[in-house]
Formats: structure tokens, C-alpha cells, sequence
């Protein structure tokens, strides 16, 4: 199984325990003998989406911008299980995870459907898919919790996932929170 | 009174965001505010027009964000700015005493290429939550869907169409400029659909696909 982990955190100290929960995220997939994509978009060339669409209208599939988001797009296509992990970010995702899944448009076909009783698009390459996603923050604040859970799920019915899951790690019970993660990663690889 | 506007489209001036925003801030600045407006993304590029940011965030009254639905939240470049402006006020706010005024608004404007209004409700509560985490008074949002029915122009020149998105634009204008918050009747006018949805979604589709082909262009298999 392919296992995309996006460690969304910043490069900088602020990033340390997103790096832990990652690094923990990547350990179990490799023990598990999946192949794993690793990739850290703050330390990747990635420019902000400038909202042309020629990703679905002019050459469909591929983004206007040649750079390092080819490399995201390509394992996100190609990934059976996604694990997204973010600082929360007032109860969303941070800069950096935030400017990769900005540029995954191509992934996308322009079309307009209704998917579970919502409008939605279609998936340019189709594929049973799970997305686990990881937040962290210093302390805990349920109201930011509330809504980083709800966003998780409105994410995982764009790329029509059998399965998700959200967890957030606060930064004091970090070291407990391994095994945790650990249960998360293997509920999507069992549903997968 | 002074209102700040930003947007925080990559489209900048040609942005639904841009027309909704700059609407509310023309109407404030006819009840007599100063207005001020600033993109998230050119902020983050350049020192000179960060300080002029902070500076207006720290003098305004109201601070009005307007932008479009992104991946079922903000834009990238949004939440960094957003978060810069956080953690800016964080800091200056240990001034004792606060120089800027003694409370200050924070009031959202968000809109989706999909239909339904409900698919932004998390991005406004985001926005409330950053109203918290920044030490702004939640003065509460304006959501709908169809953004991409509302276009570019500015709203002085809208059709009948758009009628309700004017009219719940004037109340909350009226509103902020007397003191008060958004009220929920202009969020819910706000919220009305447009037309069908379906008619959006076959519209839409149709718009599309006619670019596709025009530009004579081919899904390939895989990622390239
Ligand atoms: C990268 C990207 C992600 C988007 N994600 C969503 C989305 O999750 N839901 C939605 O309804 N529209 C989404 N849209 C569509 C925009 O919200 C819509 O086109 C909006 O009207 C653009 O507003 P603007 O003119 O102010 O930029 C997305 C557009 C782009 C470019």
C-alpha cells in the first residue's frame, strides 16, 4: 500500500511536535512494510495557487506553476492512504500543509456532482482512498477541536474517501500520543 | 471610525471577494469611515506593505476579511497573513496601554465556487476562532454559495440577480456603521441561493467543459 505522509508543520521550532508526530506516522507505515512518501511542503518550492484553472481547462491534470507541487500531486494520486499532519490553525490547517492541498486542484475534473447530497467534483484518477489528519497545538481548546474535526471530514468527501479520521495532539501529552496515532493508522489501513 | 479590508483572493482587484468587499467598504465609507483596504498575498511579499497591515489592523475599528472557499477553508496565503497579524497582536497587546481603540471588530465575508452556503460555515467559524486567538470582537459573517455567479464587477452595477447579496450587504453596512455587529437577517439573506442548484451545476459544468474544449485540451491517465 502507498502511505503519502505531509508533515505540514513549519520548519522552525514551532514545527518540533508536528516533526514527532510525523516521524511516529512514518515509523509505523515502514514497519508495516508499506511505501512511503515523505514530503515536508515548508521546506519544498511550492508558490501559492494563483487560481487560473488552467490545471482543468488549458493542459488538465498539470499546474501552470512548474514546481515542487508536481511532486505532491504525483503522490497524492498514487497514495492509498493519505496522513496529513498541521499545527491547528484557528481550528484549520496551517500555511504550509495548507499551500500544498491549495495546488492538489489537478487531482480534480472540473465537473459539478452531488456526492453525498453535497456539490462536489469528481476525481481525476480514481482510487479507494483514506485520509488520516493530525493536528497539533500547545494546549488544548475544544472550540478550535470542534472545528478542525469537521473540517476533516468535509476534506475527506472531496477525495471521496472510504475512510478518515482525526486526531489532535497537544503538545504536553505528545509523548503519549504515539500509540494513538498508531491505532488511527491502522483502523484506515484496515478499512483500506 | 476607521474599517479595514482585506481580501484574500489571489485575484486580487478581479475577485467575487474583491466585489463583495469593496461594496460593504464603499457603504461604510458613505456613513463617514475611513476605509483602508490590503491583500493577504501581497502583504506577505514585501516588509513595507506587512508594517502598513499592522499598522491599519492596529487603528481600525472594524476589520472586514473577504475571501473565497478554498479546500473547505481559507487560502493559503489568507492563513498566513492571518496568522502573522496574530501573532503581532499578541505581542503589541502586552503594550500597557493599548493604543489602538479600546475594542475592535472582526467581521467575515466568505464565498464558494460550489452552491450550497453551508459549505462554508466551517471557514466562518475558522474566522471566529482567529477573531478569538487575535483579541477581536466576533462581529460575525456573510456566507454563500455560487460565488462564481456573483463575478467580478462592482455590485453598484449588479443585475436583479444579486439583489438579496446587495441588500444583506446595505443592513450589515448600516449596522457596523451605527456600532453594531452583523445582523442575522443580512446573513440570511445572504445565504439564499442565487438560482437552482442544479441550474448552477449544469451552468457551471457546461462553462467548463466549453473551456476545454476551446483550448482543444486532453485529460491525460495519469499525474503528469
Ligand atoms: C485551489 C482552489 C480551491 C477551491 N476550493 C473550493 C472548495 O473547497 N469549495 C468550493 O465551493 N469552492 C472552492 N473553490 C472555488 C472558489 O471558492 C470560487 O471560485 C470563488 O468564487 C473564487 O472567488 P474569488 O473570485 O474571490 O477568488 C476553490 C478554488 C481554488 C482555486
Amino acid at each position: 500500500m502507498n502511505v503519502l505522509i505531509l508533515d505540514g508543520g513549519p520548519r522552525d521550532g514551532r514545527g518540533a511536535a508536528c516533526r514527532v508526530v510525523a516521524a511516529a506516522a512514518a515509523d509505523w507505515a515502514r514497519r508495516r512494510g508499506h511505501a512511503v512518501a515523505f514530503l515536508s511542503p515548508d521546506g519544498m518550492a511550492l508558490e501559492p495557487c494563483r487560481s487560473c484553472f488552467a490545471c482543468w481547462v488549458k493542459h488538465p491534470g498539470a499546474c501552470a506553476i512548474r514546481d515542487d507541487a508536481e511532486a505532491i500531486v504525483r503522490a497524492a494520486a498514487a497514495a492509498d492512504l493519505m496522513v496529513w499532519i498541521t499545527p491547528v490553525t484557528f481550528g484549520g490547517y496551517g500555511p504550509a500543509l495548507k499551500r500544498a492541498l491549495d495546488r492538489v486542484l489537478p487531482i480534480l475534473l472540473p465537473d459539478f456532482i452531488v456526492r453525498r447530497r453535497e456539490t462536489r467534483h469528481p476525481l481525476r484518477y480514481v482510487r479507494r482512498r483514506a485520509l488520516v489528519v493530525l493536528g497539533t497545538r500547545p494546549d488544548p481548546d475544544p472550540e478550535a477541536e470542534r472545528i478542525f474535526h469537521r473540517l476533516v471530514a468535509r476534506n475527506a468527501l472531496n477525495w471521496d474517501s472510504v475512510h478518515s479520521a482525526s486526531h489532535v495532539v497537544t503538545e504536553r501529552d505528545e509523548s503519549g500520543s504515539a500509540g494513538r496515532v498508531e491505532d488511527l493508522l491502522r483502523a484506515a489501513e484496515e478499512a483500506l | 471610525m476607521k474599517a479595514l479590508l482585506i481580501v484574500g483572493s489571489p485575484r486580487g482587484q478581479a475577485s467575487a471577494s474583491r466585489a463583495l468587499g469593496g461594496y460593504l467598504l464603499r457603504r461604510l465609507r458613505a456613513s463617514g469611515l475611513d476605509v483602508e483596504e490590503a491583500a493577504a498575498g501581497a502583504v506577505l511579499g514585501s516588509p513595507e506593505r506587512r508594517h502598513a497591515l499592522y499598522k491599519a489592523s492596529d487603528e481600525a475599528d472594524i476589520v472586514i476579511v473577504s475571501f473565497p472557499l478554498y479546500v473547505d477553508q481559507l487560502p493559503a496565503p489568507l492563513v498566513q497573513a492571518l496568522e502573522l497579524l496574530a501573532e503581532r497582536r499578541r505581542g503589541a497587546m502586552g503594550l500597557t496601554p493599548w493604543p489602538g481603540p479600546f475594542e475592535q471588530k472582526l467581521a467575515a465575508i466568505v464565498q464558494s465556487g460550489f452552491p450550497e452556503t453551508s459549505q462554508n460555515l466551517v471557514a466562518v467559524d475558522i474566522m471566529r476562532q482567529f477573531a478569538k486567538e487575535a483579541g477581536f470582537r466576533w462581529a460575525g459573517g456573510l456566507a454563500l454559495g455560487m460565488g462564481g455567479a456573483v463575478g467580478r464587477r462592482p455590485l453598484e452595477k449588479a443585475g436583479g440577480r444579486l439583489r438579496n447579496v446587495v441588500k444583506a450587504l446595505d443592513i450589515a453596512a448600516a449596522s457596523l456603521a451605527a456600532g453594531g455587529d452583523i445582523p442575522d437577517g443580512a446573513a440570511a439573506l445572504m445565504a439564499r441561493p442565487l438560482m437552482p442548484f442544479w441550474l448552477y451545476r449544469a451552468a457551471a459544468t457546461w462553462g467548463f467543459r466549453r473551456r476545454i474544449r476551446k483550448n482543444g485540451a486532453r485529460t491525460p491517465r495519469r499525474p503528469t
